[in-house]
């Protein structure tokens, strides 16, 4: 590369890298120095140094991995219902969706509502004493599980997320599964292959690449959800759906402990980060 | 190995006739080509005939089992695709078992004729690799031994060689004929190009709009065609088409500031003043004959052994083009004389039809 040339890729590359600092940059910058702070509302404009102290602080915590272990079964478990469900959505309504473009757009809507609206409907709809669920089974089959007890409400929960992000797995695959070039399938037909065979040993492993994005799109949203089951149950009887997000928002606002809360943030993010770039490589050591 | 057999077969595509009434046998071991211009409906009948289409109306048997109604995979065809079909996610070697596999073959035995496939079609340095490594002459190959691995009642081509630069075209063309030697298989293969057709057939089904315009061997094509569609297509290089006027015996060209031709005895069945047209292949254009044209030469090719001369006859728009031995010293600007025999001449009526 010629000096000239890299002068110009600055010159290029500048604004986007300064654009990048503002948006990323200083909360970020802001974030670990309180993460490495011994942090309150009241020293917020002069932040004592700490070091490690609140990372100790909240992996002595239970509460956090109680937070944590939610998390993950909730992120592992609707990113699974999800994709399972969205898959088997996708090969079935993909002829209808050839023929009914239209149709797509209206499974597509629970995506489109607020995850927070999500939890405020549900918590309407699924109501103890007013909400219609409990009132039409009561009324016709004289028993209604509490769906936001401390039994029912993990799989509450998950159904609730379940519902409304299954569009956008299906949504994804029916694209994967629409750009297979129908070539294939009319060879796998003339050399014998029936349908069922034809999706496991053609068209399935086809859309694997789609597949891992899917779910892995959908456990990091799963593992970092907040709105919808905050608005729905707020931390659950006995803290039981209190997610990672759910347990930041607590320690940083319910108990002021500003600096803890971060540290659990920046494990949060380290974590994230750290899935992303495992799942970046088994994605690339399997692209043909 | 089998014999195929169609029955008024009627296909439309939302209304639009694509494949006409077609009716026809194809013989246990014969290679039958459905040749035809481009949009004819040749692959749509490929296609029905593998249940990749299902029929409007009409039969189609394999060796006497009514197939109409079977799905796809039910009718033990082995189809080769234009665009090779391979399966990206496979290497060679799981693309030429797939076949065998869907079929729950036992292994050793699978192995053993993809080995054989292989051999054949020269592909055993590629097993492992994938079709996307593989070079367009390489992925033909793997698709024919994704084919011939399934020993099928019925091989189906649907313009295999389209996407082959010239050379390796003439070399599979070549190894095509061969497969079918060595195979007994039979094989029915969709092409535009009549010269696949001329060199591989058995028998050559010509379509057009959908229907059958004529069938038989290359050469009865070649030397008796029905219609001046057929005489037109079939044959390299193309037919020149006269437009004349029957005028007492005589066949007056109008486009060639009416030179005369002599009609063959006893004549022809017109009534005086009726328009014909008049076809002659180039390679009956010659130096000798009972009858001739005059022109001036206005383009030769010279292949070595024989030239092609593209001669304007006087007031003509139309050149005349005629194969010529050893025709080393004609050149452009020379006068012309084209010889034929009377006999060789094929006359066809208004509507296009032969009169014979
Ligand atoms: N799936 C289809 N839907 C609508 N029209 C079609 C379809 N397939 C083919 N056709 C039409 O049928 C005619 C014949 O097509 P095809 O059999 O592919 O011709 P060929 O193989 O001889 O070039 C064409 O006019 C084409 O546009
Ligand atoms: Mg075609």
């Amino acid at each position: 590369m010629t000096p000239g040339r890299s002068v110009e890729n600055a010159l290029l590359a500048g604004p986007l890298v300064l654009f990048l600092l503002a948006v990323l940059g200083f909360p970020t910058v802001l974030s670990l120095v309180y993460g490495f702070s011994e942090t309150g509302f009241q020293t917020l404009t002069a932040p004592e140094f700490s070091g490690l102290k609140n990372f100790r602080d909240v992996t002595a915590d239970p509460t956090f991995w109680q937070a944590a272990w939610f998390s993950l079964r909730f992120g592992a478990i609707t990113a699974l219902l999800q994709c399972g469900l969205g898959l088997a959505l996708a090969v079935y309504l993909a002829p209808l969706a050839r023929a009914h473009g239209w149709t797509v757009a209206i499974l597509i809507i629970p995506m489109i509502v607020a995850p927070a609206m999500m939890g405020l409907m549900y918590r309407l709809v699924l109501h103890e004493f007013a909400g219609p669920v409990p009132h039409y089974l009561y009324s016709w089959f004289g028993w209604s599980p509490s769906f936001l007890g401390p039994a029912n409400v993990f799989k509450t929960v998950v159904v609730a997320e379940t519902l409304q992000w299954t569009p956008f797995a299906f949504l994804l695959f029916l694209t994967a599964y629409q750009s297979i070039p129908q070539d294939l399938r009319e060879a796998a037909a003339v050399d014998g292959t029936r349908p069922w065979r034809l999706f496991w040993k053609i068209e399935l492993p086809l859309m694997m690449p789609t597949v891992f994005v899917a779910l892995f799109i959908r456990f990091i949203d799963g593992f970092r959800v907040f709105d919808n089951i905050y608005t729905l149950v707020g931390a659950g009887p006995g803290g039981s759906t209190t997610s990672i997000s759910i347990y930041i928002y607590e320690t940083f606002l319910r108990r002021g402990e500003i600096g803890k809360a971060l540290a659990a943030a920046i494990l949060l993010f380290a974590t994230a980060f750290v899935l992303l770039s495992v799942a970046q490589r088994l994605l690339r050591g399997r692209a043909p | 190995m089998a014999q195929l057999r169609i029955e008024n077969l009627t296909k439309r595509f939302s209304g639009q006739i694509v494949t006409r009434d077609v009716s026809l046998v194809v013989d246990d071991g014969a290679f039958c080509v459905f040749v035809g211009p481009s949009g004819c409906g040749k692959s749509t009948l490929l296609r029905l005939i593998a249940g990749l289409e299902s029929a409007d109306s009409g039969r189609i048997f394999v060796d006497g089992r009514d197939v109409t109604d079977a799905p796809a995979y039910d009718r033990d065809l082995a189809m080769v695709f234009q665009t090779y079909a391979l399966y990206p996610h496979m290497s060679v070697r799981d693309n030429i078992a797939f076949a065998l596999r869907t079929a729950k073959r036992p292994e050793p035995e699978v192995a053993a004729k993809v080995a054989e496939a292989a051999r054949i079609l020269q592909l055993e340095p590629y097993l492992d690799r994938k079709p996307a490594t593989l070079s367009g002459g390489q992925r033909q190959r793997v698709a024919i031994g994704r084919a011939i691995v399934k020993a099928p009642k019925l091989f189906l081509f649907d313009e295999p060689l389209s996407n082959l630069d010239a050379d390796l075209r003439v070399h599979m063309r070549l190894e095509i004929a061969r497969l079918h030697k060595d195979l007994g298989a039979t094989i029915v293969y969709v092409t535009h190009d009549q010269v696949e057709a001329m060199t591989l057939a058995t028998k050559i089904v010509v379509l057009r709009d959908g229907r059958i315009e004529q069938m038989g061997s290359p050469l009865q094509l070649y030397d008796d065609p029905d219609t001046l569609f057929v005489a037109g297509f079939i044959g390299s290089p193309k037919m020149n088409f006269l437009t004349a006027r029957l005028q007492g015996g005589y066949l007056s060209l109008s486009e060639c500031d009416g030179q005369k031709i002599r009609c063959p005895e006893p004549g022809l069945a017109l009534a005086d003043g009726a328009g014909v047209t008049v076809g002659l292949r180039p390679q009956v254009l010659g130096r000798t004959g009972d009858q001739s044209l005059e022109g001036m030469i206005e383009i030769v090719e010279h292949f070595g052994s024989d030239s092609l001369v593209h001669a304007r006859p006087a007031g003509s728009t139309r050149l005349l083009t005629a194969l010529v031995d050893n025709g080393r010293e004609l050149a452009s600007g020379h006068r012309f004389e084209a010889r034929f025999r009377t006999e060789d001449l094929l006359f066809f009526d208004q509507a296009g039809q032969r009169i014979r």
